[in-house]
């Protein structure tokens, strides 16, 4: 593979679509190639990982390891999609086991390549964050759906009453205290004006436990942060129901509508009291697709929040297969 | 914050969960991967039923405020027992000068003369102030012979109170009765009290032929002002476990083997290995239920609603 095929092969993946020619020729000179044999291990889940690889051809299965010592296949991978990036964003080890399956061909990345491409406050790294959060919220989707699938039966859904207008009548209250807002993990390592900024874009409501604030199968209309109190992600299948997340202080629900534009993939509701910070839609815009430290700290706080939530939901996908 | 572990099934030597894998109980009291800005440092117990023992409904009992790593006759006896239930804790207290390290506050609980007993993973925000508020809800019997200062001795009476009788043997279905209902009466003091802000209380109790735990917490995500546990008690406290056929070592990993049906299960605050891919996450708000039968043990999960 020449370099100009490197860079010709780079223009098509969707991740880095819209990249001046020069930004993908510095990204093919620190990209090494490697041809993998079917039925070699890229990666073990739980290990370290050290770089991103783009499959240029080929075929990869990616496969959880459940109970007793078995592995369950979730997904397959091919041509210009990316492997490895959540392990190498988050710092904790391979999601998933990763076997090619068809002799394959892949460019890697390596960490501080990587992590060079989302530094700075450019608008090539904005758009690259943006893009994550979409092919996030896109893995998220699909594990939800495995999930339901293995639950059987239709969505229940919820009467539209009962899904209704989350915010009108929530009662409204004042911010939290931000220094108990900073101790939080989500927010450390933000700069504390951003943080500010971002806490000050919104409204609080306080929301009693019971409470659905987004339905299944319906679009939200909101983007939730949870800052006291905690509210489950759950899946409802017939008479199964399975929480497939739970967001507590610091993390956020009720988003992936607003990136995607699709209906919510999962139902939210309060599971204690809760103090929530509601940004609508019309905010959330603004702030996802403006390219200043507010933004940046916005995008920080969806990306790993996305991390986190596909993390989580693949434990009930290990429970469920687990218990087959 | 502590740290609890739990095993029924196959004979298991104790020294496999307590020093042998990467994460075993003992380190976690000093390096805990999953609650790192606090060290369980006030003490070790445990409860360690083996059939082939003299009086095997009773369990052998081990307690020690000495940090464990360096309690040699922990590591002696460790190499020695292979039962098939176990009970063990690691304490962490708050670093403060009001905390109270004692043998009479170590986990597991177990009144003489009770088939039950207790450890806890947790702490009740403001208890003193609702501790006395408990004692119409106890046997007198049970509440004269709390020693210690914790909330989790508490909980124990309160369990044990709930009984049919506190001093036999309860079926799984009691003993699991019995814990739901202390929460649900724990959970009435505190609003009585208008006590309102995160207590975590993963607990788990056992006969030796039975275990329940509990992965839960009151109030979840409600923090007193400049609380100096906040950052412990952010993410909701963690349980894990990992089911099969038996606990040992294959091709240089300790993992679970395969079984079916299971005849052993291992319930712990973090998995035992840093390779957590043979575990399975509690639920949050969940029970779990273990039983040894024939063959076997059963086992259930169920959401914990109180």
């Amino acid at each position: 593979m020449s370099d100009r095929d490197t860079i010709d092969f780079l223009a098509t993946v969707p991740l880095l679509a819209g990249r001046e020619e020069a930004d993908l020729m510095e990204l093919a000179r620190v990209m090494r190639r490697r041809t993998v044999r079917e039925g070699e291990i890229l990666w073990r889940q739980g290990d370290e990982a050290r770089e991103v690889l783009f499959v240029v051809d080929g075929a990869v299965s990616t496969s959880l390891q459940v109970a007793g010592g078995r592995t369950v296949e979730i997904g397959r991978a091919g041509p210009r999609q990316i492997l490895g990036e959540i392990a190498l964003l988050d710092g904790q080890g391979h999601t998933m086991s990763v076997r090619v399956t068809e002799t394959t061909t892949v460019l890697a990345l390596g960490r501080l390549d990587f992590a060079a491409l989302l530094a700075g406050q450019h608008s090539t790294a904005f758009r690259l964050k943006r893009r994550l959060a979409s092919l996030f919220t896109a893995r998220l989707r699909e594990q939800l759906r495995h999930l339901a699938v293995s639950l059987g039966g239709e969505s229940a859904g919820l009467p539209a009453e009962e899904a209704g207008p989350a915010l009108a009548d929530l009662e409204r209250c004042r911010p939290p205290d931000s220094t108990y807002v900073r101790r939080m993990a989500t927010f450390h390592d933000f700069d504390p004006l951003a943080l500010w900024g971002f806490l000050t874009s919104g409204k609080y409501v306080r929301c009693p436990p019971g409470r659905t604030l987004v339905a299944e199968g319906t679009p939200s209309s909101a983007y939730y942060l949870t800052i006291n109190g905690a509210v489950e992600k759950v899946l409802v299948r017939g008479d199964q129901r399975i929480r497939v997340g739970l967001a507590g202080p610091g993390k956020a629900f009720g988003y992936e509508s607003l990136i995607d534009g699709r209906p919510s993939p999962v139902a939210a509701i309060a599971r204690e009291r809760a103090l929530l910070l509601i940004l609508p839609r019309d905010v959330f815009e603004q702030l996802f697709y403006k390219e200043d430290a507010v933004a940046r700290v916005f995008l920080e706080a969806i990306q790993r929040d996305l991390l986190a939530t596909l993390r989580q939901t693949l434990r009930p996908c290990a429970r469920l297969a687990a218990s087959v | 914050m502590c740290r609890i572990l739990a095993y029924l099934g196959e004979p298991l030597p104790v020294q496999t969960p307590l020093f042998d894998t990467d994460n075993s109980l003992v380190r976690q009291s000093y390096s805990p991967r999953m609650m790192n800005t606090f060290l369980n440092l006030a003490g070790f117990g445990m409860e360690a039923w083996d059939p082939t023992s003299l009086r095997p409904e009773d369990p052998f009992t081990y307690r020690a405020t000495t940090l464990p790593s360096f309690d040699r006759n922990l590591r002696f006896i460790a190499s020695k027992l292979a039962p098939t239930c176990l009970v063990a804790h690691v304490r962490g207290v708050t670093y403060s000068g009001t905390a109270l390290v004692a043998d009479t506050n170590l986990h597991p609980f177990h009144f003489v003369g009770t088939r039950v007993v207790l450890a806890h993973n947790g702490h009740l925000r403001q208890f003193p102030r609702m501790r006395y508020s408990l004692v119409e809800h106890v046997e007198p019997a049970l509440a004269q012979r709390i020693e210690g200062t914790t909330d989790s001795e508490w909980i124990y009476a309160l369990i044990l109170s709930q009984l049919d009788d506190p001093y036999g043997l309860p079926e799984t279905r009691e003993l699991a009765d019995a814990t739901a209902n202390t929460l649900r009466i724990l959970r009435s003091v505190r609003a009585a009290h208008g006590i309102d802000t995160s207590s975590p209380a993963n607990i788990c109790v056992s006969t030796g032929r039975a275990l329940v735990a509990t992965r839960f917490s009151f109030d979840y995500g409600w923090y007193p002002p400049e609380d100096e546990m906040l950052e412990t008690d952010l993410p909701f406290v963690s349980l894990w476990y990992a089911i099969g056929g038996e606990y040992s070592m294959r091709d240089g990993d300790w993992r679970m083997t395969a079984g079916d049906p299971p005849r052993s299960v291992i319930i712990a605050s973090e998995p035992l290995t840093t390779d957590s891919s043979s575990w399975l996450e509690v639920p949050e708000y969940s029970m779990l239920t273990a039983e040894l039968v024939p063959g076997g043990i059963e086992f259930e999960a169920r959401d914990l609603d109180v």
